[in-house]
C-alpha cells in the first residue's frame, strides 16, 4: 500500500484499540434479552482506584467505578 | 518420673531452665507478674493466666481455619477462570515470540499484589523480583517506572523505591474479577505511561502450593516495528498477509493494545489464585502451630494444678506432723 489508509475513526478520536473493543462488547450486552442482560452488566462491573505518582509523593487518588467503559 | 517431664518440657519452653532438686520442680514463666511464692522459694504461675492464654489460643485457632476454607472456596472459584484465561495470550506469544531480554530506553514495571495480607511471602517475592528488574534495566539513558497494583506492594516499596513510582492502583478486588474492569485499567496504564517495553511482574498459580514469580513482557509497537525488522520470530510477520485496509503498523499498535489487556487478565486472575494458594497454606500452619501451642499449654496448665494440689497437701501434712510432735 502507498500511503497508510486514513486511522479509523475511533483512532482519530483518541481512543485505544481496548476502549472501541470494551464498547463494542458493551453493545453486544445492550442486545441480550431480559434476565440475561441484567446478569451479564452485572458480570462486568468495573471498580479500582487509580492515583498518580509526582516526585514520590501520591496525588489525590481517582476512584475509576461502575462504567464498564471510559 | 515426673521430674523427667519437668525437665523435657522446660528444655523446650524455656533453654536456660534449671530443675531444683526439690518437688515440685520450679516453672519459670514469662508471665513473670502473676509468679507466686511458695513455701521453699518456689515459684509458679497462676493458673488463670495460663487458662486465658488457653481460651485465646483456641479462638484464634478457630478463626484460622475458618479464614482457611474461605480462602479454599474462593481458590477454587478462580482457579477455572484462570486456567481458562491463559488461552488469551498463548496465540500472542506464539505470534510475536517472548523477548524478556529485550533492551529499550523506556521499560515500566508493573507489579501485581494484594490488597488483604496474611497470605504469606507472595507479595515480598513479586517485589523482589520487580526490584532486581529494575537493577536489570536501569542505566545511563535507560529509565525504568513502577505501577503498582495492590496495597502491600505499595507499601513495600514506598520505602525505597517511591520516586519511580509512577501509578498506583488499589481496590481492584472488590467486585469479582472481570475482563472489563482489568482492560479499563489497562486502558488507563496505556494512556498514563510512556513505554517502550512493559514488564507485568505476577505469581503465577502452578498449584495450591507453588506459585512462581514470573514476568510477562509486552513490547510497544515501535519496538516491535524495530526487532522485526532485525529479524527472527518478528521478522516473520511480514510473511502475514493483512487483510483490509489497515496498513502493519496500525495493525501492530491494536495488537499491542490487546496483547497488554489480555496479558494484564491473565496475570491478575493468577496473582488472585496464588494469593488464595498462599492464604490457604499460610492460614493451615497458622491453624496447627496454635493447636501445639495449646497442647503446650494444657500441659503446663495440667502441671501448675497438680503442683499446687501438693503445696497444699505438704502444707496440711507437715501442719498436723508439727502438731504430733508439739503434743
Amino acid at each position: 500500500m502507498a500511503s497508510s489508509a486514513a486511522v479509523p475513526f475511533w483512532r482519530a478520536a483518541g481512543m485505544t484499540y481496548i476502549t472501541y473493543s470494551n464498547i463494542c462488547a458493551n453493545l453486544v450486552r445492550k442486545c441480550l434479552k431480559e434476565p440475561f442482560k441484567a446478569e451479564s452488566i452485572n458480570r462486568e462491573k468495573v471498580h479500582f482506584s487509580l492515583s498518580k505518582w509526582a516526585d514520590g509523593k501520591p496525588q489525590k487518588p481517582v476512584l475509576r467505578s461502575d462504567a464498564p467503559e471510559v | 518420673m515426673a521430674m523427667a517431664v519437668f525437665r523435657r518440657e522446660g528444655r523446650r519452653l524455656l533453654p536456660s531452665i534449671a530443675a531444683r532438686p526439690i518437688a515440685p520442680a520450679p516453672i519459670r514463666s514469662p508471665l513473670s507478674s502473676d509468679q507466686e511464692e511458695g513455701p521453699l522459694g518456689v515459684r509458679s504461675i497462676s493458673t488463670q493466666v495460663v487458662r486465658n492464654r488457653m481460651k485465646s489460643v483456641k479462638n484464634i485457632q478457630k478463626i484460622t481455619k475458618a479464614m482457611k476454607m474461605v480462602a479454599a472456596s474462593k481458590l477454587r472459584a478462580v482457579q477455572g477462570r484462570a486456567e481458562n484465561s491463559r488461552g488469551l495470550w498463548q496465540p500472542f506469544t506464539a505470534l510475536l515470540g517472548d523477548n524478556p531480554s529485550i533492551d529499550v530506553k523506556k521499560s515500566v514495571v508493573v507489579t501485581l499484589s494484594s490488597d488483604k495480607g496474611l497470605c504469606g511471602g507472595i507479595n515480598s517475592t513479586v517485589v523482589k523480583v520487580s526490584r532486581a528488574l529494575y537493577k536489570l534495566n536501569a542505566g545511563p539513558e535507560k529509565d525504568v517506572k513502577f505501577v503498582i497494583v495492590g496495597e502491600k506492594a505499595k507499601a513495600i516499596m514506598f520505602r525505597d523505591s517511591k520516586n519511580d513510582i509512577s501509578l498506583t492502583v488499589t481496590e481492584l478486588n472488590k467486585n469479582p474479577l472481570n475482563y472489563a474492569q482489568v482492560s479499563v485499567l489497562a486502558d488507563d496504564i496505556l494512556k498514563n505511561v510512556e513505554f517502550d517495553a512493559l514488564r507485568i511482574v505476577y505469581n503465577k498459580f502452578h498449584s495450591v502450593v507453588a506459585f512462581l514469580p514470573t514476568v510477562a513482557t509486552v513490547l510497544s509497537p515501535e519496538i516491535i516495528e524495530k526487532e522485526s525488522e532485525v529479524g527472527g520470530k518478528l521478522g516473520e510477520l511480514d510473511s502475514y498477509e493483512i487483510e483490509g485496509g489497515e496498513t502493519k503498523g496500525e495493525i501492530l499498535q491494536n495488537l499491542a493494545e490487546f496483547q497488554f489487556s489480555c496479558v494484564m487478565f491473565n496475570a491478575v486472575l493468577e496473582n488472585a489464585c496464588s494469593e488464595m494458594g498462599a492464604r490457604m497454606s499460610a492460614m493451615d500452619s497458622s491453624s496447627r502451630n496454635a493447636g501445639e501451642m495449646l497442647d503446650r499449654l494444657t500441659l503446663t496448665y495440667n502441671r501448675t494444678r497438680q503442683a499446687s494440689i501438693t503445696t497444699e497437701l505438704i502444707e496440711i501434712i507437715s501442719g498436723a506432723s508439727a502438731l504430733e510432735a508439739a503434743k
